[in-house]
């Protein structure tokens, strides 16, 4: 918002305060203020009054329009909620609102019931190894029996006529048995038993909890441990079937209760599950990304606008790295998504959920992420981007000059044509005065070695002329004279506030539009992606484990090396010309054309050809609707006084037709984009272009009828629900399964070098694959 | 102030203090609501939440390899659910999270089930209301009133939702009401209960003019939610429904599987949130179908209402067959609204002629329930400048009409009330405040509560406030959010319409109560 309401934001840079003049550098600001300014301090207050006057204007103006575009017409009425006021969105950031923590309260509740629980717990594993402290095999039963009442005292008989459990009445037949861990009397029915293992399992961890454990699939109690549930039904039944319990230890429902609940503590401490490992392994892989990525882009970024800051080998090899982790992430969360599909009794539901998650959320990582990996070009590709930069700069070099030789020329027009208007006026006398007074003091202040860019705006110009007049008039003592001149001068001045405000609310809509129109184009390229992404989902996951993502470059479209160059241009234009851009297009002949003929660039051919017209508006018209990728910048200086909409649609359209060409071999016309006489049929030395896949012809290949390639398991979380049939499916080429079994085969090669081998297993697993699909397609297609 | 923010933040915060590491969320009904509107699942995914589950649910798995973040409102079933839940954990570690203020004794019967030791935090995040809009929030209730007097359920949950709406943006607030509606006295009273109560909490920084929180009835404006309202989220809500920002298409015939619930969010979709608050006109070319769609849904009665210059007519109306059972009934409440002292007020006559036309028992029973509701009696000021009726005779009858008109000309009263009270001019007679205090200044940040349901126009209505008036920050609030038909439910559960024929003579002959 503050740079819509700040007309300041659309001049910046080292202004002088009262002209407004841009100038290069502090010193030269500086220099440029003692110069000129030095003799009219008194002026400089209502200067800045006049300045914030302008800032004021230009708000009211802005204010203004939004209403009025709101009554006016429909069509624009989003845009203007853009501007001005406070959108409740936008309110200033706000803290975390209040929170009160309950936790100190909870603990000193909990350790109070804590104490209690855990000395409960130790007193039986106590005891419990007092009674397994023997060989209770080869001793006789009352010496056991001796042994064990030592342990605990047992309540009497007499004080428990009825089972505490169940409430049956104890007798002859339903006879009282003793816990042997804590003394209580139950009936048959509700005791339960103890098996030494059980039991050693549970000493032993509390002597020595860092002990190894036997994995809980070896330990004869790991039924009882992980079902819980079932435990005392089986118990029970076995006491019954089996009288002699001279190796287990009889005791009540608490304590076993209890023990069980120690018992898978100690499970769980002990084991990790599967898709924890895999899952900790897949959270490095993304943190790994997180850190290489940007690194990447940085380097492909630079080295597609020909820099050689970076050399193309170490970007390459971070790029193989980065599709290595890809792939590995890709790889390891469709293990996660099918961890335990083959088991007997099918995991849980939410098992299943949350495996489906983490599967999906690995693939928006991964989708997301790609989208930023940009190409790297080849090497010719390079060299050929590097000789264009250098091109580049020597053009932007002689463009400068020509800017300057330019303004030089206009300022002289203006001059003398000034001149002959002040003559025109009512002073006679004045005609004689300037010219031989600028000859004799050489106050040519624009002409010289400051002939700046933003100097070009007659309007400015002018005012400096009249300026220097005044001074002239003031120095000569001709007060009336001066009078009109400062009449004149304060009438350009609002004539240029105007003009600036104009501009500031030209660009301020314009900035508003184009971020719609980047915001559509996002979004149909996530679209795109999106559309694709299914597809080749549909068509891929099903032949191999490692294909079902594709590491194909997607590019923001500004940084396409085929129009780098040109964008390199354009910047060049504007900043020789920023300030011409809005004012007076049409009246000054333009720089555009002046560089025409020196323009090598790879426009197409008859462009570079064409003489330059006079009318530029023509010529940048033209230059926009020939040139797809200039034309944001092209037609930001026609957009000039017409309102944006239509400068904006021309721009929309070739990049959203440019859009809809994207497939998987853009990397290759883009790559030729690059160089416009580069034949496109020629393969792409890139070795990851080849991973690339075409949608659009795995249609157009025959269906195989029997689906020989149909695997169980569907990997992708978005297709498990709605079509499970794997209709899409249609053979890979064959070279290109060749390809990418290179491929893995070098990422194996890599990955044992390293010395990684849980990679090694997954790439080799892929690989088999791979060459199994392989197979059977060469069986299927003869 | 902004309340979509502030509950996102608070579920930012619990998310990231437990850690990395797969985590699942755990909910309860209100809460699953509450958190949907903030956040989606793609947003939430990245952040290794995978999972959602209900505390209620009977059928979670021992999942020891998640961290669970339980997210829940500190109702007693709630505790009970997680008590038992902490004495057979399911995950490894807990992260409780309520969202109001909890007893201590609560708190110690959590802790004595927790042997196990796998909880690691519990506190309270303030995040107990539904946030619609940046600037609006609502709790979801329906018919918080029995007859003029508050459902007790409804008034604890209303203090609460409220309460902590003031929390979570850590406001201390002053506290106005409508002095007629003794609902919202009773409302007013129990907010500053609970804020004299916990005082330790409300203990912010100062600012320099205390924040208002100024608490309406519906029953002082019941023609906005009887009127068309002609925004886009709006229009959607009156044809489609919104519930927690989520639309119900399951009804229609023919829809596609995955449009079955269509979710309307101004955080993830673009064009609702430029859209949302412009009327249909504006929107114009950008929504053609659904207009279209509307317009078939329409057609005949635009066209006939046309003509008509003066509610007068409505008789007239009335008897063309093509108007709806549903519209008739409501243009009759309206002039009911309208003309409730008129020395020739017609009601008896259009309500024969609502039988005559077969009108169902049902809405005609509504008509002296929404008059017994909304009435002059209950008013506390003047819903009807005399200028205004006309205004918003026509306007209704306009709106009727078709797109090319002007939509909007309906302020709702609200705009008044708040324009009053930013300019420091709401009277203190009406508006009373609660306490001896009172603003010197005028307000700065304002929080509105309409008891009985807020409108989307309102909402519009605060949108634009906030836009134009810099410095001063309105949050909307209400029971819920309404369009015609669940204001009419509204009017309807109050019990109101139990005394249905008492109240046609009552508004027939001029009572005088102000």
């Amino acid at each position: 918002m503050a740079s819509l309401d700040d007309p300041g934001e659309v001049r910046e840079g080292f202004l002088c305060p009262l002209c407004l003049k841009n100038l290069q550098s502090f010193y030269q600001l500086q220099s440029h203020y003692e110069e000129e300014h030095s003799g009219e301090d008194r002026d400089v207050k209502g200067q800045i009054k006049s300045l914030v006057q302008k800032a004021k204007k230009a708000k009211n103006r802005l204010l203004k329009r939004e209403g009025d575009d709101r009554v006016e017409s429909g069509t624009q009425g989003y845009e203007s909620f853009s501007y001005g006021g406070v959108d409740p969105y936008m309110w200033e950031p706000q803290e975390l609102g209040a929170v009160r923590s309950h936790l100190s309260d909870f603990k000193k509740h909990r350790a109070a019931r804590i104490d209690h629980y855990v000395v409960e717990v130790n007193k039986l594993i106590i005891r419990l190894e007092k009674l397994t402290a023997f060989d209770r095999t080869n001793t006789e039963s009352a010496k056991i029996r001796a042994i064990e009442k030592s342990v605990v005292p047992w309540v009497n008989d007499q004080d428990v006529p009825f089972c505490p459990d169940c409430g049956n009445k104890f007798s002859i037949r339903n006879r009282r048995h003793h816990c042997r861990l804590c003394g209580s009397i139950m009936c048959k029915k509700c005791m339960e038993l103890i098996s030494l293992p059980f039991a050693n399992k549970l000493t032993s961890a509390s002597k020595d909890s860092l002990s190894t454990h036997t994995s809980p699939s070896q330990s004869p109690n790991s039924v009882h441990g992980s079902r819980r549930g079932s435990i005392s039904s089986v118990s029970s039944v076995s006491s019954v079937l089996d009288e002699k319990d001279d190796d287990r230890i009889r005791c009540c429902t608490h304590c076993k209760d209890t023990l069980l609940k120690r018992e898978q503590q100690i499970d769980e401490k002990e084991h990790t599950p599967d898709i924890v490992k895999l899952y900790e392994k897949l959270r490095l892989c993304m943190e790994k990304v997180d850190q290489k990525a940007p690194e990447y882009i940085k380097m492909a970024a630079s080295l597609n606008a020909g820099e050689t800051t970076y050399s193309l080998e170490h970007a390459g090899d971070l790029r193989v790295e980065v599709q290595k982790v890809y792939e590995l992430i890709d790889a390891l969360s469709k293990k996660i998504l099918t961890l335990g599909l083959n088991q007997d009794p099918p995991p849980h539901p939410n098992t299943l959920r949350l495996q489906k998650m983490i599967r999906y959320s690995a693939t928006l990582f991964v989708q997301e992420k790609l989208l930023g990996l940009m190409s790297l070009p080849t090497r010719e590709q390079f060299e050929e981007l590097k000789k264009k930069r250098k091109q580049e700069m020597e053009r932007k070099r002689i463009l400068e000059r020509q800017a300057v030789l330019e303004s030089q020329r206009r300022l002289e027009e203006r001059r003398s044509d000034l001149a002959s208007h002040a003559a025109n006026g009512e002073v006679v006398s004045l005609r004689g005065g300037p010219a031989p007074l600028r000859k004799a003091e050489g106050w040519l202040p624009l002409s010289g070695s400051q002939g700046q860019s933003e100097d070009s705006d007659p309007l400015l110009q002018q005012i400096h002329n009249i300026t220097s007049f005044i001074r002239q008039a003031k120095a000569a003592g001709r007060t009336d004279e001066v009078r009109t001149l400062q009449e004149n001068l304060r009438q350009l001045q609002d004539e240029y506030d105007q003009q600036q405000t104009e501009k500031a609310i030209e660009l301020s809509r314009r900035q508003a539009e184009e971020e719609d129109l980047q915001r559509e184009q996002l979004q149909m390229l996530c679209e795109r992606e999106w559309e694709r992404e299914r597809e080749q989902f549909r068509a891929v996951s099903l032949h191999t484990r490692t294909r079902s993502l594709d590491f194909r470059e997607i590019r923001p479209f500004q940084l396409e090396p085929g129009r780098e160059p040109r964008t390199h241009l354009a910047c060049a234009l504007d900043l020789g010309f920023s300030s011409v851009q809005s004012s007076t297009a049409v009246e000054t002949p333009s720089p555009l054309s002046a560089l025409e003929p020196v323009s090598v660039w790879s426009g197409p051919p008859a462009l570079g050809q064409e003489s330059f017209p006079q009318s530029t508006v023509l010529q940048q018209n033209e230059l926009a609707s020939l040139n797809p990728f200039d034309e944001e910048d092209a037609s930001s200086p026609t957009a000039e006084g017409t309102s944006s909409p239509p400068a904006a649609e021309p721009s929309f359209g070739p990049s959203a037709r440019s859009l809809k060409e994207y497939n998987p071999f853009e990397e290759e016309e883009e790559a030729v984009a690059g160089n416009p006489f580069a034949n496109p049929d020629s393969p792409a030395p890139n070795p990851f272009d080849e991973e690339d896949e075409h949608p659009h012809q795995r249609p157009s290949s025959p269906p195989v009828p029997g689906n020989p390639f149909e695997e169980a398991t569907c990997t992708n979380p978005f297709e498990m629900d709605s079509d499970s049939g794997p209709e899409g499916e249609e053979p890979i080429e064959e070279e290109l399964l060749l390809q990418q079994i290179d491929n893995i085969k070098a990422y194996i090669f890599d990955a044992k070098q390293c010395g990684r081998l849980d990679e090694v297993e997954v790439l080799t697993e892929n690989l088999r694959e791979l060459k199994r699909t392989l197979a059977k397609q060469k069986g299927g297609t003869d | 102030m902004n309340v979509v923010f502030a509950v996102k933040q608070y579920i930012s915060k619990m998310i990231e203090d437990s850690g990395p590491g797969m985590k699942v969320l755990l909910m309860d009904k209100e809460t699953t609501g509450i958190v949907s509107m903030v956040y989606t699942q793609s947003e939430i995914l990245q952040k290794e939440v995978y999972l959602f589950e209900r505390i209620d649910s009977q059928n979670r798995e021992i999942m020891k390899h998640l961290k669970a973040i339980c997210f829940l409102r500190p109702t007693k079933e709630n505790v009970d659910y997680l008590i038992q839940e902490l004495r057979r954990p399911k995950y490894s570690i807990y992260f409780i999270y309520f969202s109001n203020v909890i007893s201590k004794s609560d708190v110690k019967s959590l802790a004595e089930a927790d042997e196990q030791e796998v909880v690691a935090e519990v506190q309270e995040f303030y995040g107990d209301y539904i946030a619609v809009n940046p600037h609006l929030f609502s709790l979801n209730i329906l018919g918080c009133c029995q007859g003029r007097n508050w459902d007790p359920v409804q008034l604890s949950r209303t203090t609460q939702g409220l309460t902590a709406l003031l929390l979570s943006l850590k406001k201390c607030p002053m506290i106005r009401y409508q002095l007629s509606s003794e609902a919202a006295k009773r409302l007013a009273e129990c907010v500053k209960q609970v804020i004299t109560k916990e005082y330790e909490l409300f203990e912010f920084r100062r600012t320099e003019v205390p924040p208002l929180l100024l608490i309406l009835d519906r029953c002082d404006d019941a023609i906005t939610p009887l009127l068309n309202q002609w925004t886009y989220q709006a229009m959607v809500h009156e044809l489609l429904g919104i519930n927690n920002n989520r639309i119900d298409l399951s009804r229609v015939p023919g829809i596609s599987k995955d449009l079955r619930e269509v979710v309307l969010s101004a955080e993830n979709d673009e064009f609702y949130a430029n859209n949302m608050y412009l009327n249909f006109a504006e929107i114009g070319s950008n929504i053609k179908n659904l207009m279209e769609d509307f317009q078939k849904k329409k057609p005949k009665e635009q066209q006939k209402l046309e003509s008509i210059a003066d509610m007068k007519n409505v008789k007239r109306l009335l008897q063309n067959p093509k108007v709806t059972e549903f519209d008739a009934a409501r243009l009759v409440m309206l002039y009911a609204l309208h003309y409730e002292r008129h020395s020739s007020n017609s009601l008896p006559g259009l309500m024969m002629d609502l039988r005559n036309k077969g009108v169902s028992e049902k809405y005609r029973k509504l008509v002296s329930a929404v008059v017994e509701y909304g009435g002059k009696r209950v008013r506390g000021s003047d819903l009807f400048s005399p200028k205004d009726a006309v205004a918003i005779t026509k306007q209704f009858l306009k709106g009727l009409k078709g797109v090319e008109n002007v939509y909007t000309q309906h302020q709702p009263f609200l705009h008044e009330t708040l324009d009053h009270l930013i300019k420091g001019k709401l009277k203190e007679n009406l508006y009373p405040y609660l306490g001896p205090s009172t603003l010197r200044d005028r307000p700065q940040d304002i929080i509105v509560f309409i008891i009985g349901g807020a409108t989307y126009e309102e909402a519009l209505t605060v949108y634009n406030l906030n836009r134009t008036t810099p410095g001063v920050r309105i949050v909307l609030g209400g029971t819920t959010v309404h369009n015609t038909k669940s204001f009419l439910e509204e009017v309807l559960a109050s019990g109101l319409h139990s005394r249905s024929k008492e109240s046609s003579q009552v508004t027939s002959k001029p009572a005088s109560r102000r």
